[in-house]
């Protein structure tokens, strides 16, 4: 594999929630011109642009970037990348791929997303139909979160796991979601409410998804080389794992529910090419999407034993500068989840960290951080690793 | 000469049934006294997820399975019913589809208020008779609309009933079938209309009685038979009342019509009605019972039938899925989910 | 739902269709043209078995607008008994009354419908036996 060093030199973020003044691509703009600035870096060295984003065709704009690119001024080749809700993970993956290969050396990434358009939610669940089986689950009656019921279903069965270790999952992001200022939601919420709640979809209760809201978020990535040659860029992150993994997108094609195929596949992949284990990463941001997808990913990154993650949630072990910290942003609970910019934003979060700007959800003596973006039920799992070593091995 | 006949029969109720004392609550009527001119104590109702194709498809499977033949084989489907989910797409190709019988088959829908199955039933005696077909399959199934505090409320129902029609492996011998059709506008909805409207008691003398007597005599006398030769008879039943009423006209005794009085529990079928009282009769025959059906439908006219039953019909009593079962599978709703349910709620 | 989709997909709603591999001999649903155990070609048509028992079961209270007529309804996770698993509605019941384990059968009902004026699409569901 190419040696190529791959770093994150800036990146910009939009406040997540419902931003009904805001056009589609003054949200993109504004996210993509913040991480610009960020980088510090002459925008005409940005050769060109990847952006993930699953739903923007529904605003009647498809290629978002392009609009966005001319608010910014930029006139660059435009790639759109499509993972459904993990297109933000996406289009960092192809934009990795692009530098590794030696054909760029300065990649613009954004992830975009304007779902508060939609005031009917069935057009969402509709749009969020098209990343599990649309004919075979989603036509039969199946949601995403009908789904992700019955994977709760399995692993409670499985593994004993309880409604008290599932809804710690969302009490401690919205404790750490407080602390971050483009969270949609900055306040807790007490493990009592999310128990008593009315069951949607049993055993997922009201207050369990993750809201789709509206946000934007942009890296700006760049070769060892480039990075080198331009002495204003202040500071780095090292991009040292970038992977991708599929599974049976329907889960009647599935052996199992009570994992996540692709993301141990992923992750496999990840550790090898960053060549460290699950036992180096001190934080990751998880998909968190539903209580059970943080449970299964911190089995299936590897980071508790299958079946303990419930247990280790509960028992604080994820907590903040504990023995490892998920979701230090609040995840896509609280942060909110506008699909394509989560991948992106989960990246943010770990660089942040990195550069010990994370203010009072600061974790202390950070070496990787990892982040894990999933599509639909898992049919697709992307996975990042960065590291704050400043040395290579 | 091979016989002509049933080959196989199959039925379908839906689940859910309102009690006549719960519709007369909202409209503060007095249920004891509906009850007793009617003699019906609940109606089924369709859940949402139902209309006359997936009970007309549900009818037909229980048919087609009770056979256990080939639904390749079936060479006619008629459809029968005054509530097809489509005006223009008909009901019967998707019970072709739905039944694997695409597609080398001649097919229809049928409306002639709630006789149109049994006009089916003809049609296809006459294509198998005549060696057109081998097989054919006549449905009569009704999702029936009632408007809110009509009368017609309290026993609208619904139901399907199928039969296929052969002359192989009979299990009821035709031995005549006679008809009578007179411009008659007892009941009636114009197309586009919502609720079909009538002329109350218009509907009983000249309508039902008139028709289902002219043609159950008809019939007797051409066949040269009598009430007392049959073990069974059905008629049409748009509530208890009105088949008892004719079966006394007619000279056939309680026992004779009691087994098809399905319309206690789940009303009036329409298009179903008469069928299914033969069908439930079909499951209670033994080999040598004669059986004698009259159906009716509003505008107006009565096809009456002969049958008797043969020794296969032994073979087919004991499929699962019988008139009796469904029944008995039923859930008890209140007006509210039946307004939801009847699609009164929007 | 546009008139191609529901013609093409019509026998395989309906009737539950999946496939047997003539060279690997395994079932699989849905249709496809390769057998998605071994990539042959050389497959046929199976008629899925009609009764089966749930594996999962939930309700949704949320779903595309063409469905919500029908919400909130029961999703199950079906195990039929040839062993094939599939995806599918649980109707005619009611959460309270369902259990893991319990035995279905496969009816044929309306799956959505297209407004007031388009086409209606049909489909299998299963109820308790």
């Amino acid at each position: 594999m190419s040696k190529r060093e791959v770093y994150i030199i800036g990146y910009g973020i939009t406040k997540f929630g419902e931003h009904y003044e805001l056009n589609p691509s003054s949200s993109a703009s504004q996210a993509l011109s913040k991480a610009i600035q960020d980088a510090k870096i002459s925008k005409d060295l940005i050769q060109s642009l990847y952006f993930g984003s699953m739903v923007s065709n529904r605003n009647n704009q498809s290629y978002i970037g392009g609009k966005a690119c001319r608010e910014c001024n930029l006139n660059i080749p435009i790639t759109k990348v499509d993972v459904g809700n993990a297109s933000g993970a996406g289009a960092f993956h192809q934009a990795f791929i692009a530098i590794k290969s030696g054909l760029l050396e300065c990649i613009a990434i954004l992830g975009t997303e304007k779902l508060s358009d939609f005031v009917n939610s069935s057009t969402l669940e509709k749009i969020l139909g098209g990343t599990i089986d649309y004919q075979w689950e989603f036509e039969q009656g199946a949601t995403l979160t009908s789904l992700y019921a019955w994977m709760s279903q399995a692993h409670m069965k499985e593994f004993n796991t309880t409604m008290e270790q599932l809804a710690s999952v969302p009490v401690k992001n919205h404790k750490n979601g407080v602390n971050n200022p483009i969270a949609q939601f900055r306040r807790e919420i007490s493990l009592k409410r999310f128990l008593s709640a009315k069951r949607i979809s049993p055993p997922i209760g009201r207050f369990d998804p993750a809201t789709h809201c509206d946000g934007s978020a942009a890296v700006i990535i760049a070769s060892k080389e480039f990075v080198e040659n331009h002495s204003e860029i202040e500071r780095k992150v090292k991009v040292v794992g970038s992977a991708q993994s599929s599974d049976k997108i329907s889960l009647h094609h599935r052996e199992t529910l009570s994992s996540l195929l692709a993301t141990q596949i992923t992750s496999k992949k990840a550790y090898e090419m960053a060549q460290i284990s699950s036992k180096d990463i001190s934080i990751a941001e998880v998909h968190d999407s539903y209580p059970i997808g943080e449970i299964l990913a911190i089995e299936d990154l590897g980071f508790f034993q299958k079946g303990e993650g419930g247990k280790a949630t509960v028992e604080g072990k994820t907590q903040l500068n504990s023995d490892i910290s998920i979701n230090t942003s609040g995840g896509l609970k609280a942060r909110g989840d506008p699909f394509g910019a989560t991948g992106i934003a989960q990246i943010i979060e770990i660089v942040q960290q990195m550069r010990r700007e994370a203010d009072k959800r600061q974790v202390d003596d950070i070496k990787y951080g990892l982040t894990q973006n999933v599509m639909g039920t898992g049919a697709s799992v992307l996975v990042h690793i960065l590291s704050n070593m400043e040395d290579d091995k | 000469m091979s016989k002509l006949g049933i080959v196989s029969y199959g039925s379908y109720i839906p689940k859910y049934r309102i009690s006549i004392e719960e519709i007369a609550k909202v409209w503060d009527d007095d249920p004891n006294e509906i009850i007793s001119q009617l003699q019906v104590f609940s109606k089924s109702v369709p859940g949402p997820d139902e209309d006359v194709a997936t009970m007309s498809v549900e009818a037909a499977r229980n048919t087609i399975s009770r056979w256990k033949g080939n639904p390749q084989d079936v060479g006619a489907i008629y459809v029968g019913s005054e509530s097809h989910p489509y005006a223009v797409k008909p009901t019967a190709t998707i019970v072709a589809a739905a039944i694997d019988a695409e597609k080398e088959l001649t097919a229809a829908d049928l409306e002639f208020a709630c006789k149109a199955g049994t006009a089916g039933m003809q049609m296809c005696f006459g294509l198998v008779k005549s060696e057109m077909i081998k097989f054919g399959l006549a449905i009569g199934s009704d999702d029936s609309q009632a408007k809110p505090r009509d009368p017609l409320e309290y026993t609208a129902g619904a139901g399907s009933a199928a039969f296929l029609i052969g002359k192989e492996r009979v299990v009821a011998e035709l031995e005549g079938t006679y008809s009578i059709t007179t411009d008659t506008p007892d009941f009636w909805r114009r197309e586009g209309a919502v609720f079909p409207s009538h002329g109350n008691r218009f509907t009983g003398q000249p309508a039902y009685f008139q028709h289902t007597v002219d043609a159950s005599k008809g019939l007797m006398e051409k066949l040269g038979t009598k009430p007392s030769d049959y073990n069974h008879v059905t008629f049409h039943q748009p509530n208890t009342k009105f088949p008892l009423t004719v079966a006394k006209m007619l000279g056939f005794t309680t026992d004779q019509i009691d087994i098809s009085l399905i319309c206690k529990n789940i009303g009036n079928a329409y298009s179903a009605s008469s069928m299914l009282g033969l069908a439930h009769i079909l499951n209670n025959s033994n080999p040598g019972d004669r059986i004698f059906m009259t159906s009716y439908g509003s505008g107006a006219g009565s096809d009456a039938f002969s049958f008797s039953i043969t020794d296969e019909i032994e073979e087919l009593k004991s499929y699962p899925l019988t008139v009796e079962h469904y029944l008995n599978n039923k859930e008890q709703i209140n007006y509210g989910k039946y307004s939801r349910y009847k699609g009164i709620l929007r | 739902m546009e008139p191609p989709k529901i013609w093409r997909e019509r026998r395989e709603k309906y009737l539950a269709l999946g496939i047997l591999c003539q060279e690997c001999k395994r079932k699989s649903f849905p249709i496809t043209l390769y057998c998605p155990h071994c990539s042959s070609e050389n497959i046929s048509e199976l008629k899925l078995a009609q009764t089966g028992k749930i594996l999962h079961f939930t309700r949704v209270t949320q779903t595309a607008e063409e469905l919500m007529l029908y919400a909130p309804y029961i999703i199950g996770l079906v195990e039929l008994d040839d062993g094939i698993k599939v995806t599918g509605q649980i109707t005619d019941t009611k959460l309270e009354d369902l259990t893991e384990g319990m035995k279905v059968r496969m009816v044929f009902r309306i799956l959505s419908k297209n407004g007031e004026e388009g086409l209606i699409g049909y489909g299998f569901k299963f109820v308790l036996i």
